[in-house]
């Protein structure tokens, strides 16, 4: 874990956030854009460039974000980019800066310092017609507890201006989506928690918004919800709807494109999933077991091999840049060096590892620990 | 051992959940003190002196000085002004400029020595039957001090009275000796309602202002409370329609509850409703109006459901004291008297009692202080609650 901490500092000198306030005019907005590629959705502003320019094709954008609760950093310097049909994952623990940063996207927290823009708007200013496109749902359950689940989603559509036939329409379709139809007649207030949770989600999406913004849609519900939740942002997606979800469950970094990880207050990663478990590690990692006792140090200077570590008298992991390609490398290097490889596998450590890793003081780790995670064997 | 525990438990949870709400704890504190305060300041009991216009017969060569009729030392009786035109002092008593009109026999001499008692008529227009009850008190009390006077200065001109009189006075009978005049006290206001209907009318304002007041307070609260806030500031909401659906949304079940109110205060009750119910709809209208903005500015400005709660009782509290409901706002220090005339339920009791049981306003003025009243309290509200719905 010490090394997967290591290699990580390495690496974050590309995403982490600048104090200095931002001095730049609003990027464009652009919604119903096409969606985009998964991984190439959001990059921290730092990396796009200039940190001060404009982003044509930004949905979100901060720079320097940062917000003080009298001698409190909540969020300190945040730089982001998220572009259109993006699934943002906001990832940290509890009392992070998650919420904080969700709200002054919102407008409902103004900014101690830098700027951010909204669908090419300053959040505090936000004009009606930019609230219309936006879909929020807040950490905690805020409907009304005596209306029926049909009022409630009727009341919120009312809010965002849809007239009769529209919010009938759309209340129907966004109940029948979310499997809440048959119970439109049942008081909130006689809901599960799950259910409630659908409901908020329903009411989010309820004017058909161009970005979501879902703060913990999967806290306290249970897994066939959350993946009902998560199938339908990534539907959204398809149709170009841009998501940032904030979740304390690092396994859902998975179901992101991009994942940003908040730790204390600060953007302490943003990469796509594939991305961050690289950075994590400085590279893919595939793991060796020899025949006999082996040293492998002398791999460390091998073509294609960016670092290795002896883990045994007979194991060593091995840093590459792709672990499919290298590992016949390895091999070949071991034999070279007189070995002989009983087997090869890819180390693949859960995100609880990584997000561990990323987010957490240095703590002393066993080294096996990251090997609780089953390994994907890529060659034998 | 184990219950003693419990209880220590939550005696220490309810005390620190008071504790540290501090807000709560002024106005539960701080609250009744002051209303208290302002009442054992404000109150002094005394009942104003009825200021009263003397009307002379015509042609009359009896002095025109108020001081001088103000000499018979008629308690509680302050004569203001003294005229020959009755119609004119009858208008003052309608208008309500003047609690009584006390209207002087053409020539009382010449009925006593008929051996009859001389009248005068004691006109007064009140519909508050405590009201009315005191001033026929002092209406009596006046005539026995004018009796007295009689007396005394028979007394001072010696025989010259009974010369006066002559050998006539064998023929006039000892009670009118006794009390040569009398008084016959007329109320010129269309009824004189029970306690029942006095009361009630001032009842359903108070209530009326309460609901609003504290359902308003909730709303809000539980608004932001629940994080419902959170979605307005979000959402695209203005302040302006919020406040307005609050408003539409309480007047609508305020107006409500009045007209059942009404109803059963006619129906069951026997209430008379002598106004126009277009006007008394009107005066609902204003008070709910004002009254909800009341409750808009004490949501805003508490920290807890159980602040808005609080406040809203002080406000009842204040109500019930200051108002007029049961103590007259006359006999309060002309400050607090005047500070009465702020909370809107002090012109609903008015306006609605004299609807009711006068037909009309008297004093008209008293809509427009509610037009004032709403339209400030709206203003402050909407511009708290625009301040709250910034970003924080």
């Amino acid at each position: 874990m010490e090394w997967l901490q290591l290699r990580f500092a390495e690496g974050q000198a590309d995403v982490v956030a600048s104090d200095a306030p931002a001095q730049t005019p609003p990027p464009d907005s652009v919604d119903d854009a096409p969606a985009r590629a998964p991984g190439d959705a959001a990059v921290p502003a730092g990396n796009a460039g200039d940190a001060g320019a404009p982003t044509a094709d930004a949905v979100v954008r901060t720079v320097g974000l940062t917000r003080r609760f009298d001698d409190v950093v909540a969020v300190g310097g945040i730089d982001l980019v998220v572009r259109p049909g993006t699934v943002l994952g906001v990832v940290g623990p509890s009392g992070s800066g998650k919420t904080t940063t969700i709200r002054m996207l919102m407008g409902s927290l103004a900014p101690s310092a830098g700027e951010a823009w909204v669908l090419g708007e300053r959040p505090q200013a936000f004009t009606a017609p930019t609230r219309e496109r936006i879909g929020y749902m807040p950490q905690s359950f805020i409907l009304y507890p005596e209306l029926t689940v049909r009022e409630n989603a009727d009341f919120v559509a009312s809010l965002y201006g849809l007239f009769l036939f529209r919010r009938r329409r759309r209340v129907r379709a966004v109940l029948e989506l979310l499997g809440l139809w048959d119970m439109r007649d049942r008081r909130a207030a006689k809901l599960s928690g799950g259910e409630r949770r659908r409901l908020e989600l329903a009411c989010a999406l309820v004017h058909e918004p161009v970005l979501l913004v879902l703060d913990e849609p999967t806290a306290g519900v249970d897994p066939i919800l959350r993946r009902t939740i998560w199938d339908e942002i990534h539907r959204l997606r398809d149709r170009g709807v841009t998501s940032i979800v904030t979740t304390q469950y690092v396994t859902e970094a998975e179901e992101v494109d991009q994942v940003a990880v908040i730790a204390r207050g600060q953007l302490v990663a943003l990469d796509s999933p594939g991305g961050l478990r690289r950075r994590a590690l400085g590279g893919e990692v595939i793991e060796v077991a020899t025949a006999a006792t082996f040293d492998a140090a002398a791999l460390a200077d091998h073509p294609g091999i960016r670092n290795v570590r002896q883990t045994g008298l007979r194991s060593f992991q091995a840093v590459v840049d792709d672990a499919g390609s290298a590992a016949p490398v390895v091999v070949e290097a071991v034999a070279a060096g007189g070995g002989e490889v009983a087997s090869v596998r890819e180390l693949k450590p859960t995100f609880e590892e990584i997000f561990a890793a990323l987010v957490e003081e240095p703590v002393e780790a066993p080294s096996d620990e990251v090997q609780q995670s089953p390994p994907q064997v890529i060659a034998a | 051992m184990k219950a003693l525990l419990r209880i220590l438990a939550l005696v220490g949870k309810e005390l620190i959940e008071v504790m540290r709400r501090p807000g709560a704890v002024i106005s539960l504190v701080l609250g009744p003190f002051l209303i208290l305060a302002i009442f054992g300041f404000g109150y002094h009991g005394y009942r104003r002196d009825l200021q009263t216009i003397v009307v002379l017969p015509a042609q009359s060569n009896m002095t025109t000085d108020p001081q001088e009729y103000d000499s018979l030392g008629a308690t509680g009786v302050r004569v203001i002004e003294v005229t020959q035109d009755r119609g004119a002092a009858e208008d003052r008593l309608r208008s309500g400029a003047v609690d009584l009109v006390v209207v002087i026999p053409s020539d009382p001499v010449a009925t006593l020595k008929q051996g009859q008692q001389a009248e005068l008529a004691v006109e007064m227009n009140q519909v508050d039957p405590v009201q009315a009850n005191y001033a026929t008190f002092m209406a009596q009390t006046l005539t026995a001090d004018i009796n007295r006077e009689i007396y005394r200065r028979g007394a001072a001109e010696g025989q010259g009275y009974a010369l006066e009189i002559g050998g006539q006075a064998a023929k006039i009978p000892p009670e009118v000796i006794a009390s040569p005049t009398t008084a016959k006290v007329v109320n010129l206001a269309p009824i004189s309602p029970a306690i029942v209907a006095f009361f009630g009318v001032a009842a359903l304002a108070l209530v009326l202002q309460h609901m609003s007041v504290t359902l308003l307070a909730l709303s809000i609260v539980r608004e932001r409370t629940g994080g419902a806030m959170d979605l307005f500031r979000i959402a695209p909401i203005r302040a302006t329609e919020l406040v307005i659906g609050k408003i539409v949304a309480f007047g609508i079940l305020g107006g409500f509850i009045a007209a059942i109110s009404i109803g059963l205060l006619c129906g069951l009750l026997g209430v008379p409703l002598l106004g126009s119910p277009a006007l008394v709809a009107a005066t609902i209208l204003l008070l709910l109006g004002a009254s909800l903005g009341l409750g808009l500015v004490i949501s805003i400005i508490s920290d807890s459901e159980r602040q808005a709660v609080q406040l809203s009782l002080l406000v009842l509290l204040a109500s019930m004291f200051f108002s007029g409901f049961v103590l007259r706002i006359e006999e309060f220090d002309p400050i607090v008297g005047s500070a009465a005339y702020l909370l809107p339920v002090t012109h609903g009791i008015a306006l609605l009692q004299d609807l009711f049981l006068r037909g009309a306003p008297q004093h008209t003025w008293q809509l427009g202080a509610l037009v004032l009243i709403t339209a400030a309290l709206l203003s402050v509200s909407w511009l708290l609650l625009r301040r709250e719905m910034r970003p924080a």
